[in-house]
Parts: structure tokens; C-alpha cells; sequence
């Protein structure tokens, strides 16, 4: 049995969410490029990094290199259950690896993981086409501070009431 | 640049990555070092899939026209013509090369 072509043979350029694809799908195509020694570039989704990384921002990840890497660093691993991607800061060393945490968490880190378990090191956040500050540079080791402590997180929460109350203050 | 003719053989680049993941054919290509995933998405109808698949650097196109016509209820000629027209796109956009 033989059938007619319906269109001709046809490749689609998808851009941002034109094309849905699974977590799954996502991550075997990061890991794909990763084996052929390339960065990938992808739109993030969550809180976890809030206030650097917002839900929707444009991350940039390198392969991840041979050299240790430092404290206040961004990186990417995979989550416990193997199924996403998760890009938290390094926000301490230890001998048996790095302790991970998002930004935006309380105290609650990703324990320790080894060297070779992390899969790529974030160069670059954009967001609405602009680059975004990281917190990677001179003051990284402050910023790493401040997460693991879940000041950023507190800091953030202090902002938002205050600027609610400053709000109220104002005259409508 | 190259003159494509079903006597080419065909590969993909090594500067792309392609997968058949949940029922899509995807390809990425890695520009400047990088796999654009937000913007540099591409994906392949399903006629352009059956081309794809049989893209592995060994079969002429001539070869690929006639297992596509074997397979498809259309003249060899308009075959050939649609083979032409798509592995000269995707070699245009660089996704394949010529052994």
C-alpha cells in the first residue's frame, strides 16, 4: 500500500514555546550537545534562583571543564530523580564536593554534589534581551554567602512588604 | 558551493544535534559553540523524516529517490525533485554535508 505525499518535505524553525517538549526531551537534547563538548542556551523555568534567575529568563550553560570550580559559581546538574536540569549557585567547598542551593531558598540546599556529577557552569542570563547581572564576579563569594545563609531569600521577602507598605502610604 | 545532484552522498553535519524524541524529529545546530534551544529550534515533517533517515553518508540520493518511490505513490521524478529541494535547504542551512 502506497501513499501520496501530503506536503512536500518541510524542516520549521520553532522558536520559544512554539514547540512543546517534555522535561525528558529537554534534557536529552541538552545532554546530546554536552557530549559533543557545546553550551546550549534554553529558557528557565521556577523560583528556585529568584532574584538572578527569573522564571522565563534565557541561560546560557557551558560544558563544564576539569578545573575545580568557585565558591559563588552558577552551575547545572541533574535533579536527584534524573528527569531536569537544575541550575543552582555553589555556595560552599567541601572535600567531598560542593554544596548546591538555589538563591531562593531557606537553609534548604541540594547537599553535596561531586565535581564530575555537574554537567555545566552558567555563562550568561538574559532577560527581555538584556544581560543580566549573575553575581559570579568579584562579589561571588559574598552573594554565595548570602544564599546559604537564605538572606537572599529573606532580603527579597523584606523588599517586597516594604515596598507594599510604601505603597499604601503613597496617595492614590 | 556545492552543485547537489542525486549522485550526491549525503550526512549530517557534525555541527548539529538531531534526536527522534516522542514522535518529533528535532534538530539543533550548534552555532558559535553553542545549541540554541530557545531560538534555534528546528523539527522535520513527517515526509522530510523518511528523507532524513536514510541521510547516512553510504546512499546516493539517486539510492534514497528509489526506496522513497517505493514507498510513496508519486512519480520518481517529483520524488526526486522534492529530495533535491529539501537536502539543498538543510545544506544550505549547513545541517548537511557532502562526503
Amino acid at each position: 500500500l502506497k501513499f501520496e505525499p501530503s506536503e512536500l518535505p518541510k524542516i520549521s524553525n520553532h522558536q520559544g514555546d512554539e514547540l512543546v517538549l517534555s522535561k525528558d526531551a529537554l534534557l536529552e537534547l541538552m545532554m546530546a550537545v554536552l557530549a559533543k563538548g557545546r553550551g546550549f542556551r534554553f529558557k528557565a523555568k521556577g523560583w528556585s534562583m529568584i532574584p538572578f534567575i527569573r522564571d522565563g529568563d534565557v541561560i546560557t550553560v557551558d560544558p563544564i571543564t576539569s578545573e575545580p570550580c568557585q565558591l559563588g559559581q552558577v552551575v547545572a546538574f541533574r535533579s536527584t530523580d534524573e528527569r531536569c536540569l537544575v541550575v543552582h549557585r555553589i555556595v560552599a567547598r567541601t572535600d567531598a564536593g560542593y554544596l548546591i542551593q538555589g538563591d531562593n531558598a531557606m537553609n534548604e540546599s541540594d547537599g553535596i554534589i561531586r565535581h564530575e556529577q555537574l554537567l555545566g557552569q552558567v555563562s550568561r542570563v538574559e532577560r527581555n534581551g538584556r544581560r543580566i547581572w549573575l553575581g559570579q564576579g568579584p562579589g561571588r563569594v559574598f552573594i554565595a554567602w548570602l544564599s546559604r545563609g537564605g538572606y537572599l531569600a529573606h532580603l527579597r521577602l523584606s523588599l517586597m512588604g516594604l515596598r507594599d507598605k510604601i505603597r499604601k502610604l503613597l496617595p492614590r | 558551493m556545492m552543485t547537489l545532484n542525486l549522485e550526491s552522498v549525503l550526512i549530517p553535519s557534525e555541527d548539529i544535534v538531531a534526536r527522534e524524541i516522542e514522535g518529533e524529529l528535532i534538530i539543533v545546530p550548534l552555532v558559535a559553540g553553542i545549541g540554541d534551544m530557545e531560538d534555534e529550534l528546528f523539527s522535520l515533517n513527517e515526509y522530510a523524516k523518511v528523507i532524513w533517515r536514510q541521510l547516512d553518508g553510504k546512499q546516493s540520493l539517486d539510492a534514497i529517490v528509489d526506496i522513497l518511490a517505493g514507498e510513496y505513490d508519486a512519480d520518481r521524478e517529483e520524488i526526486a525533485g522534492d529530495v533535491l529541494g529539501f537536502v539543498g535547504e538543510l545544506t544550505r542551512r549547513g545541517m548537511l554535508v557532502e562526503v
